[in-house]
């Protein structure tokens, strides 16, 4: 990218826009060195379009009134102050935002440490049997949820002994199926990316095959570990299907099915306070993960920024 | 270079065992649990779905009674069905037209705000979904901000109500919801693209348009439709942006089907057919996406 | 990064491993299916009789006590640190009636929670499919009580429990569908009509030759709304037809379908429950309704606006849908004693009546003077109708219990509509 804008005053005038005679619109369409503005007015207008409805949702969560969409003043009111509806007083909205929590940690826990085992495993393994398991693996990343959901449903209402861990037991079992695939595919990316030389040094030092994984590849692979463990509880804290079906009593509804519920009919604005919290509980979790992926990867200079955080998803 | 030899190799298949075990049993067994219901018979006083287990003494009635009903006179499965199709290529559509420029512009010309408009975009993903359907319930409502704007402020009476059944609520919900998905994998994507190439173009005389037409668009092809296909498939399966933003049976979808047959104890099993269906329909395109997806694995 | 891999054409199925694998799987088939027929064996479906009782006002039933579902013994102490799940529609219990209950009782540690369900239908399938644990059930009709009987769903009550049932209505000590009250106690009385907002609706509703025919009036298309749920619906169309409300006949239920399908062509209306939220709010305009809903209307008009706009239409000769809702105790209850106990407090004559000021459906208390209500101030005069009168329980057509295979060509029509047919 440097070496374009490097590159370009030595192009002819057109370049320099401050000191060259007024041009006509089709020359300034036509300068291919132009910065792009229209592109640029395009992103930014995408962004406002994708953030301020909700950065709106999260003011009204401060309303005084009980409209969502007159701003009547502002006030704590549905975080703690009214007596009945707010979140810290209304059983039924903080404990889903406690449940929602919980089955996020829970589920993660699981999720990543079978997941990067299943990835490690799959990659190393040769043969027509862990092909077979990859691809039931892929396909369980492409299904649609409600077919997932609905499949653990029955699974669990009509084989008797599961038939008691509807509620939390059944969704967290139904939450890791769905996102075992994050890990294994994140991992096996960034699998393809090591290559196999820092193992097979080690080995040649004298690490037996699991020394070497432990203490050598493992460490190469915690950024990935990072951003599939920060993947997996945002996907998780705001999943709806699965923990839909699989819920038993009012107890075992997340945040997200609450907000189903009571967003069809003529919700207060504890709705969007409730919204919010969860947002800010992500928020933590998410700056929580990115700052434990930088300083996991601090090694690796240039490669530890947003960009291949991202490039990882 | 001694190498531990055989030891080494039992390491990763016991990896991997418990991984396979899970798959098997809470994602193979789920499928075919959901053949043995769809198949299967009926309680004669609930009419609730009894499993059959023994594929040879499988009943098809229930699934003949939901394919009867798909096309045809007694059709009335088919328009949910065409509507759904309908909404997912209009919307995959739109959020590709949506995402691509954002992706270009961030991949080629983000510079130091690079990692600030990453931060941006990769929002969505932890900010809940039905938050942002809610956002957008508020801000539709009779009485609700957009109402307001398009009024100017109170000069022209605008007593739209979006809210009441439209489609076209349904699909602007649908690719507000969805288009942060595409983003990610098209900006991936682009910003594979070596600018050398692109330079290398304009050295041998491309316009910008040509470039983009010749050089980039081909090269991002993957990318699109990786994209397409991470949008398009959950879209399918959603049912809860039309029950947000509509409640009518006008605009019900494929996943609406589904969730109302599987409400109702006597009409479960024609839930599990519709599964089935879906999941055949989807085949094809799942099989692409994973087949091209261990095509780069190299597996 | 170098340049991607080509597409390797031997990735994916081929035929001869596609083979291998059919064969493994058949091979794996049989030991599976005879795994999944244990794991799934006695408790899961084991229905009862292959014959449902139905019960009419013609045909009163006394239902059976079955051996293995035994009243639970008098003069139990109640369970300690119980938490009651009470099953019910959103919006239909007073929450300070739970919170009395609570304190009343604080001494054994209950708690008392509320999940809820959109259907009837909804939630006979999540207590027949799972051990999910909760205790009563409020809010069902007795369209559904013979299943809910001979399945074993429900246990035989205790009446020494409840002597709070000496309050209610005559009409219910022998009711046709529970003849001795062994299951059941009433927990509101209600009529099913039209509801509407005087303001956004120009039509004389009551001066119409049919008023149930302004929901197809396409003056008012997508703001109209009906109930979510089949028989009440289904009923109504009907009812407008002058048909009998619990038909089997296959003609009549033609008709229902094609003048539903009409219905949607018309007015697109919504099909939920939250219709007492949506008339105030002005999100629908005209709907069908429960008379308790009409009520609950007042409390959520916005600020600023009146609810003397609000209207209810029922047939003023009681001949239109008139039905009472029910509360059962689940036979899955951990905390049977404490689950009588509740259901004898919302008897009580102070509770049932605060919670007909929360919930806007009428119990049908004996100390409750209907005539009175309009009097107190109670219910303001322009929902003078929603108020249920005694006598038309013996005039009013009733929502009785379908045998299954009527009740699947029911659902089959339901369904139909639900998918938006037109």
């Amino acid at each position: 990218m440097t070496s374009t804008q490097v590159a370009a005053p030595a192009v002819a005038a057109p370049a320099d826009h401050a000191r060259a005679p007024r041009r006509s619109l089709m020359g300034w369409w036509r300068d291919p060195w132009r910065k792009p503005r229209l592109l640029e007015a395009f992103t930014w207008g995408y962004l406002l379009w994708s953030l301020a409805p909700v950065a709106i949702a999260v003011l009204f969560s401060f309303n005084a009134g009980k409209s969502r969409v007159s701003w009547q003043g502002f006030s704590f009111r549905w975080y703690w102050g009214d007596p009945n509806l707010s979140v810290w007083h209304d059983p039924s909205l903080h404990t889903a935002l406690r449940y929602t929590l919980f089955l996020g940690v829970i589920v993660t826990a699981v999720t990543v440490p079978l997941g990067v085992a299943f990835a490690l495993g799959l990659d190393r393994w040769r043969g027509r049997l862990p092909s077979f398991w990859n691809f039931q693996m892929l396909l369980s990343f492409v299904v649609p949820e409600i077919v997932l959901g609905i499949a653990v449903f029955f699974l669990v209402t009509n084989v008797g002994p599961l038939r008691n861990t509807i509620g939390t037991t059944s969704q967290v079992l139904g939450l890791v199926t769905f996102q075992l695939s994050y890990p294994v595919i994140i991992v096996r990316a960034r699998l393809l990316t090591i290559g196999k030389e820092y193992e097979e040094a080690a080995q040649d030092l004298g690490a037996s095959p699991l020394g070497a994984l432990r203490r050598v590849l493992l460490p190469l692979l915690y950024p990935a570990i990072f951003a599939s463990t920060v993947l997996v509880f945002a996907d998780v804290i705001d999943d709806f299907v699965i923990v839909r079906y699989l819920s038993s009593t009012a107890a075992t509804e997340p945040v997200a099915v609450k907000i189903y519920n009571t967003a069809r009919g003529a919700p207060t604005p504890a709705l969007n306070a409730l919204a919010t919290c969860l947002l800010a509980a992500s928020l933590l979790a998410v700056t929580v993960g990115y700052l434990a992926y930088r300083f996991v990867s601090r090694g690796e200079g240039e490669k530890a920024g947003i960009d291949s955080f991202a490039s990882q998803i | 270079m001694a190498r531990p030899g055989g030891r080494s190799k039992a390491l990763w298949p016991t990896l991997a065992l418990p991984g396979v075990a899970w798959l098997f049993v809470l994602f193979l067994i789920p499928l075919y649990v959901v053949l043995a219901i769809a198949f299967g018979t009926l309680d004669p006083i609930f009419r609730s779905p009894v499993p059959v287990w023994n594929p040879l003494q499988w009943n098809f009635s229930q699934a003949q009674y939901v394919l009867t009903h798909i096309v045809g006179a007694n059709g009335f499965y088919g328009p949910p069905i065409l509507r759904t199709a309908e909404f997912v290529v209009i919307a995959s559509a739109l959020c590709l037209l949506i995402a691509y420029p954002v992706a270009y512009y961030v991949a080629r010309y983000g510079g130091k705000r690079r990692g600030l408009l990453l931060v941006l975009l990769i929002a969505p993903f932890w900010i809940s979904y039905m938050m942002r359907m809610l956002a957008w319930v508020n801000l539709l409502q009779t009485d609700g901000w957009v109402n307001k704007a398009l009024s100017l402020g109170g000069l022209f009476p605008v007593d739209i109500n979006w809210l009441n059944g439209r489609p076209l609520t349904v699909l602007f919900g649908l690719v507000y919801g969805y288009v942060p998905y595409m983003i990610l994998p098209l900006y991936a994507g682009l910003d594979r693209i070596q600018p050398s190439l692109l330079e290398a173009a304009r050295d041998l005389g491309a316009s910008k348009w040509q470039t983009f037409r010749r050089v980039t668009l081909p090269m991002s092809k993957p990318a699109i439709i990786a994209g397409l296909l991470i949008v398009s498939l959950p879209m399918v399966g959603d049912y809860f942006t039309n029950d947000l933003l509509s409640g009518s049976p006008n605009t019900a979808m494929f996943g609406n089907l589904i969730n109302n047959a599987i409400s109702s104890p006597e009409t479960t099993a024609q839930g599990a057919t519709f599964v089935i269906l879906m999941f055949v329909v989807l085949l094809a395109p799942m099989l692409y996406y994973v087949r091209s997806t261990r095509a780069e694995e190299g597996t | 990064m170098t340049e991607e891999p080509p597409v390797s054409r031997r990735s994916g199925l081929s035929r001869r491993s596609f083979l291998q694998r059919g064969a493994a799987a058949a091979v794996a088939l049989p030991g599976l299916t005879a795994l999944l027929d244990a794991c799934s064996s006695a408790s899961s479906s084991g229905s009862t009789s292959s014959a449902l009782q139905i019960a009419t006002p013609a045909t009163p039933v006394k239902w059976p006590i079955y051996s293995g579902n035994a009243p639970i013994a008098s003069g139990l102490e109640p369970e300690m640190n119980a938490t009651l799940n009470l099953y019910n529609y959103v919006d239909y219990i007073d929450p300070n009636a739970l919170k009395s209950f609570e304190k009343k009782y604080a001494k054994y540690n209950v708690k008392v929670s509320v999940t809820t369900y959109e259907s009837t239908d909804e939630a006979l399938a999540k207590i027949r499919s799972g051990t999910i644990p909760l205790d009563i059930e409020l809010g069902l009709s007795y369209d559904q009580i013979g299943k809910m009987v001979q399945g074993r769903l429900i246990q035989p009550l205790n009446h020494s429990y409840i002597p709070n049932h000496a309050n209610v209505w005559d009409a219910f000590t022998n009711p046709f569908y529970d003849v001795g009250w062994q299951y059941t106690v009433p927990y509101t009385v209600y009529t099913t009509g039209i509801a509407w907002r005087d303001d956004k609706v120009s039509t004389n509703i009551p001066a119409l030759p049919n008023p149930y025919s302004v929901l197809w009036d396409t003056q008012y298309a997508r703001q109209v709304s009906v109930l979510d749920d089949a028989r009440t619906c289904m009923g109504m169309v009907l009812l407008k037809n002058g048909l009998d409300i619990n038909t089997h006949s296959t003609k009549d239920l033609a008709l229902v379908l094609q003048q539903l399908k009409a219905l949607n062509a018309a007015t697109q209306p919504k099909v939920n429950v939250t219709d007492y939220q949506d008339v105030p709010t002005g999100v629908v305009s005209v709907c069908q309704a429960w008379s308790g809903d009409a009520i609950n209307m007042i409390s959520y008009m916005p600020t600023g606006q009146s609810p003397k706009v609000l209207r209810y239409w029922f047939p003023p000769d009681g001949k239109g849908e008139v039905d009472n809702d029910l509360m059962v105790i689940l036979k899955s209850s951990k905390a049977p004693v404490m689950a009588h106990l509740f259901v004898n407090h919302m008897l009580d004559y102070n509770v049932a009546l605060k919670n007909f000021g929360a919930i806007g459906y009428q119990p049908p208390q004996t100390r409750l003077n209907v005539a009175d209500l309009v009097s107190s101030g109670f219910i303001p005069a322009n929902l003078s109708t929603a108020i249920v009168q005694p006598e038309w329980f013996n005039v009013g057509y009733r929502i009785l219990e379908l045998p299954p295979a009527v009740d699947a060509e029911w659902q089959a029509v339901w369904q139909e509509f639900k998918a938006g047919a037109h």
